[in-house]
């Protein structure tokens, strides 16, 4: 008798010790994950590699039109002699800096019109249905005006990015902050808590999810927002170049823009990627 | 205290586009000092409203309600808030959890405070938890930790909206027996409110029945299990004689309004 109730008195080890002796399932278990994962990333090289291989195939023995199609030998030949002339480095840096200024201010005061809005009740009855238009409207169609009233170049590309993504900024960041728990608005009262108290302690830290995943949207609107810009109306940039090889017929050029732009906006993305794991620590 | 908690006709209407809604119709009950009272109605006949013209978050349209024979105002930190859920924070440790009224209150540089808030974290087991974050811990410890937090800011008054409700059956019994211990041995008046008749009868010395909406008193019954807990009490056998008097006061109504 005594030996069967006696397992109940060795309760399981506190949790607060690392393990350190597996059992043999959970060793296959792991092995198994590593596997996988490991398994994934090569099907993704491996993809990729295809890919690559195949249209440097295909436009070699022309079944393809390597003029219209490019071919990856010539892309690289083509960022090669980019970077050889050098002035690569300002098309990118331009349009950079272009989508970081515009992604910036549009998350300040996308978030700054958000908490605003959240304060007043009124302001946001009456801002309303001026954000559904907005948000509704495609913002191109604002290209025009905004050549005429900041000029063309690099301040037009600007705020075409910041028009992109400010009203997805704000309804998004609006939407979490009054979505709070009522009661725990109520606690923080109950607590006699100013409105201010309440949104310092409780309506920003509890929307920090959502603004994670508004950066993460707005990395993608912002690089939309500064092609489209060059597109209009630029003289420098990788959308200007785009639209530049795309007039002078040569699609090598097209295509190497085009990886670069990947390139900058993967990066970018990847840097907030960093700032939310971060954050989650 | 005699009557430290009392509701004088007391009425409240929710003003809405449509229509007034009564929910609370010259109430009239009272709470001794460090009694433990509870309410029960049915649902939806106006129990949360009692509680939030308690804690001074709505004024009554009609008649008074006084805390130690003071009125009850906007912002005199005499009653704590426990809610249905815990509402911890998840951004903040358990710690900071804790500390979230004096930081509101600019008293969390207050040592004294500081060395209250360590004294109960040990006291109720919890002091080790106290840099994990909320999500760490289990149901009944997160409804430890916000009880806590109620009584930091020392309230005169503990209010309780049907705080073990999210709980299942057993961790509810337990959770049950370990608040109640906490607000007798810190010497709170408290006042909750539970759907639960057995949960009621077993944490309070008094049991305010009410009647569907708008609430008024329909009986208050005073209960006396000498000094048991909330487990032992259920095992009373005045228990069974108790049950039966609230349930048929609270029945015998519906039979009139249904
Ligand atoms: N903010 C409000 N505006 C209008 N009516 C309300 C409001 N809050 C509550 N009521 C109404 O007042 C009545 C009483 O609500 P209350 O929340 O106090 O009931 P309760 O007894 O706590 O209900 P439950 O048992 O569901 O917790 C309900 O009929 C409810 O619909
Ligand atoms: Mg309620």
């Amino acid at each position: 008798m005594a030996g069967i109730l006696k397992p109940f008195g060795e309760v399981l080890p506190m949790k607060t010790k690392k393990q350190v002796n597996f059992s043999q399932a959970h060793k296959k278990y792991i092995k198994r994950l590593k596997q996988e994962k490991i398994l994934v990333v090569f099907l993704q090289i491996f993809i990729l590699a295809l890919l690559l291989g195949l249209w440097e195939l295909l436009a070699h023995f022309e079944v393809i039109d390597p003029f219209f199609f490019s071919s990856p030998s010539r892309v690289i030949k083509c960022i090669a002699s980019l970077i050889a002339g050098g002035e690569i480095w300002m098309h990118m840096g331009i349009s950079l800096a272009e989508t970081v200024i515009g992604f910036i201010v549009a998350t300040l005061l996308g978030a700054i019109i958000a908490i605003l809005l959240w304060w007043s009740e009124r302001a946001r009855k009456v801002s309303q249905p001026y954000l559904v238009i907005l948000n509704s409207l495609p913002k191109i169609a604002l290209g025009p005006m905004i050549i005429f009233w900041v000029g063309s170049g690099f301040s037009a590309t600007v705020v075409m990015c910041v028009l992109i993504c400010i009203v997805i900024t704000i309804i998004s960041l609006l939407n979490a902050f009054t979505s709070c728990d009522q009661d725990k608005i109520l606690l923080m009262q109950s607590m006699h808590a100013s409105k201010f108290q309440i949104l310092r302690k409780l309506i920003l830290p509890n929307a920090i999810p959502e603004f994670v995943s508004v950066l993460k949207i707005n990395v993608g609107m912002s690089w939309v927002g500064t092609v489209m810009g060059e597109y209009i109306s630029s003289s420098a940039g990788l959308g200007y170049l785009i639209n530049y090889g795309k007039s002078m017929l040569n699609l090598d050029l097209v295509m190497a823009s085009i990886i670069l732009l990947s390139i900058l906006a993967g990066g970018m993305y990847f840097l907030v990627n960093l700032f939310e794991k971060r954050k989650q620590q | 205290m005699e009557n430290f908690l009392q509701f004088n006709s007391v009425s409240y209407f929710y003003q809405t586009k449509d229509n007034e809604i009564q929910a609370v119709k010259d109430l009239t009950f009272s709470v001794n000092e460090n009694q433990f009272a509870s309410i029960v109605g049915p649902s939806g006949c106006g129990k949360t409203t009692i509680l939030s013209l308690t804690a001074g978050l709505l004024t009554p349209s009609t008649g008074e309600i006084l805390i130690g024979n003071e009125k009850v105002g906007k912002h005199d930190g005499k009653v704590g808030y426990m809610f249905q859920r815990d509402h911890l924070f998840e951004w903040r440790t358990i710690w900071q959890n804790i500390t979230l009224g004096l930081e509101i209150q600019k008293k969390n540089k207050d040592p004294k405070k500081l060395a209250r808030a360590e004294e109960l974290l040990k006291k109720y087991d919890l002091y080790n938890f106290r840099n994990k974050k909320p999500r760490q811990l289990s149901g009944g410890m997160r409804q430890r930790v916000a009880l806590i937090r109620t009584l930091m800011l020392e309230p005169q008054l503990l209010l309780l909206d049907e705080p073990f409700s999210a709980l299942d059956f057993q961790t509810r019994l337990l959770v049950c027996d370990d608040v109640y211990d906490i607000i007798k041995r810190e010497q709170k008046t408290a006042l909750l409110v539970s759907h639960d008749i057995s949960e009621a009868l077993s944490m309070s010395d008094r049991i305010i029945v009410l009647s569907s909406r708008p609430a008024c008193t329909k009986q208050v019954v005073d209960l006396s299990f000498e000094g048991k807990t909330p487990l032992l009490k259920r095992e009373d056998k005045e228990f069974g004689r108790y049950f039966e008097t609230i349930w048929r006061s609270l029945t015998n109504e519906n039979q009139k309004t249904s």
